[in-house]
């Protein structure tokens, strides 16, 4: 590439002005890649086949109400259901109510939360990590809408895609008013085969309909995408403001090829008469604006790292912790973001490059003379 | 006249200003041989550079012909003619026009990269040039760091360095002191001489115009014929 010189050399012609211009590509790029790895995180589905067998059933009309115990025995007999794990939301406050203190207590039934859970398998783990917690540790939480305070002991560690979550013994819950009415929040369970879950789905479904308490049979996915739909308006959000900081960026450097070029109406003459021919001049300009580009867009890309190291530490004692955990910026984040920076400097480079290849040689002469 | 390297027939030059037309040259006829040294005067507006740009392939008449090296460049299409500028014409500007981001070597290598040179090739022809106007010194000098005579030799050497028929210079010495536009004078001379160009160069300078075989003389858009002395008694009026 024998015009790489040139094209570099112009690139800083004014150094001041190109640094500041891939300062601002710099900015733009590691808010798009905090933005699109965010994007990532929350979306829980990315890649996961793991609990494609899982059902989760809760009461027909929400959360808020409970099930009878019972229904597990029911649910059990369902052909192609494997193990059923009743599940309670506690809800209870741990030391106090700041949000970092936040994380979710289910109490469920050991026996069968192991078959249930036993592809959870991804290595961290997270309330460890955040609260420095030791195996043996006593944990104590104070219940909110179920009454009483619970003492427990770590006995172990799971791995898994939310482990923002601690689980202990149903028989904790069983002196609380739901102990007593034998109700649960929610059965968690395993079938077969993935293939399965629509057919068990369909039966547990049918089997409640006319009851006091009819239920609704979903697969894990859609029970979690109910916690998640929320974070459509964030989705949407990041995106927006993602495309607003790009156009912003592109503006930027078009100006600064405009006023690059315009300086150099001479120096395009000149070349041109010694024998350039348009295409060239057109490919030169065009040339410099993805070269500033793609150099902000490196810096950026290696300058978010750091950036997003910092981010996850102050995620970590945040309510959504989980996210932190979820939170790296994949091989994939990182190519969107070359591809942003160079359709900056496509963008941004077109209309100058144009304008400067149009240029007449002999106004362009006469311009300093 | 078909054997003259440069023939001019006929060509006239006209610039549109809104829906007014502005002549500029008209019905010019002018041959010009192989190693010739021309210089071109006149007062200023009456078209010298106009026809230095016409027959240096950078502008197009409105009218008329012009044959250079038996090619017929005024009906020539823009890439082709950009292509024959580079390999026929050496361009010398008043100001130098030399790439302020570039060295004295970048910018004499500049019309080479649009060859087929080797990095190599390309490297001894640069030497070459740079040896020519005596700035083998300078080369990794950028042209801040040059005086105006030294800036217009790199400038030269930069015509030079493709190795075309014509050198084109429209008013080289006009920004330099007088010895320094004596050496640029003397430079040329044994371009001409030494390294047979065909020089065309544009002056309000009678001390330059002498060094040239002919003196033509453009008054608002026609030609002569000058007598060197004439222009000198000329020069002494105060134009
Ligand atoms: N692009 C253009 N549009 C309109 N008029 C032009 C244009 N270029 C040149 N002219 C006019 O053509 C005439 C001749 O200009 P030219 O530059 O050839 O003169 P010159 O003899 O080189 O003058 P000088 O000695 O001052 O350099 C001038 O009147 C100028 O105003
Ligand atoms: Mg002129």
């Amino acid at each position: 590439m024998k015009y790489f010189r040139f094209i570099w050399k112009n690139v800083f012609r004014k150094k001041s002005r190109a640094f500041l211009t891939m300062a601002s590509i710099v900015l733009v790029l590691v808010l798009i890649v905090v933005l699109s790895s965010l994007l990532e995180a929350l979306d829980y589905d990315t890649g996961r086949t793991k609990g494609a067998a899982n059902v989760v059933v809760q009461h027909a009309t929400g959360l808020g109400n409970f099930m009878p115990l019972a229904y597990r025995q029911k649910i059990e007999q369902v052909p192609g259901v494997v193990a059923v794990a009743p599940q309670i939301w506690f809800g209870g406050i741990y030391v106090d109510e700041r949000p970092q203190n936040f994380f979710g207590q289910l109490s469920t039934d050991p026996q069968v939360w192991a078959i249930v859970h036993d592809d959870y398998s991804i290595p961290d783990d997270q309330l460890i990590d955040r609260f420095h917690w030791t195996i043996g540790q006593r944990i104590q939480v104070r219940g909110t809408y179920i009454p009483g305070t619970i003492d427990l002991v770590l006995r172990g560690v799971y791995t898994g895609p939310d482990e923002s979550n601690i689980f202990f013994h149903n028989k904790y819950l069983e002196n609380s008013f739901l102990g007593r009415l034998e109700r649960t929040g929610i059965f968690y369970l395993r079938t077969e085969a993935p293939e399965k879950v629509p057919g068990v789905c369909d039966a547990i479904n049918k089997m409640f309909e006319n009851s006091d308490a009819p239920v609704k049979a979903m697969p894990e996915k859609q029970f979690m995408l109910q916690f998640t739909e929320m974070m459509g308006d964030v989705k949407l959000l990041f995106r927006s403001i993602a495309l607003t900081v790009l156009f912003t960026v592109v503006l930027i450097v078009a100006n600064t090829m405009a006023m690059s070029a315009r300086e150099r109406v001479t120096q395009i003459a000149v070349i041109r008469a010694l024998g350039f021919r348009r295409s060239q001049v057109l490919m030169l300009v065009l040339s410099e604006a993805i070269v500033l580009a793609l150099l902000g867009g490196v810096a950026g890309a290696l300058g978010s790292f750091p950036f997003m190291w910092g981010l996850i530490g102050i995620i970590k004692h945040t309510p959504v912790a989980m996210f932190a955990y979820n939170l790296k910026i994949s091989l994939a984040t990182l190519l969107t973001a070359f591809t942003a920076a160079v359709g900056i400097g496509v963008l941004a480079g077109f209309v100058p490059a144009i304008r400067s290849s149009r240029i007449s040689i002999v106004d362009g002469l006469r311009r300093v003379a | 006249m078909a054997d003259s390297l440069i023939c001019i027939e006929h060509v006239s030059k006209a610039y549109r200003r809104d829906s007014l037309q502005i002549p500029v040259l008209a019905d010019i006829d002018l041959t010009i041989d192989t190693g010739e040294f021309i210089a071109l005067m006149g007062p200023s507006g009456s078209g010298k550079t106009t026809l230095l740009n016409l027959l240096a392939g950078i502008d197009t008449p409105t009218k008329g012909r012009i044959t250079i090296d038996r090619r017929v460049i005024s009906s020539m299409r823009e890439t082709e003619l950009a292509r024959w500028r580079a390999d026929h014409i050496g361009f010398i500007f008043q100001l130098y026009n030399l790439i302020p981001v570039l060295t004295a070597f970048e910018n004499v290598e500049l019309p080479l990269l649009l060859t087929r040179l080797s990095r190599q090739e390309r490297q001894a022809h640069v030497r070459t040039a740079l040896a020519i106007v005596g700035l083998s010194d300078r080369a990794d000098h950028y042209p801040r760091q040059l005086s105006g005579g030294q800036e217009q030799r790199v400038a030269i050497a930069r015509a030079i360095v493709a190795d075309p028929v014509i050198l084109v210079a429209d008013e080289p010495t006009g920004d330099l002191d007088a010895r320094s536009a004596g050496e640029i004078l003397d430079l040329l001379n044994r371009l001409n001489t030494e390294h047979h160009k065909t020089i065309v160069m544009v002056t309000h300078d009678p001390r330059a115009a002498a060094r040239a075989h002919r003196m033509l003389h453009l008054d608002k858009g026609v030609l002569s014929v000058e007598e060197p002395a004439a222009a000198l008694d000329r020069s002494r009026d105060g134009r």
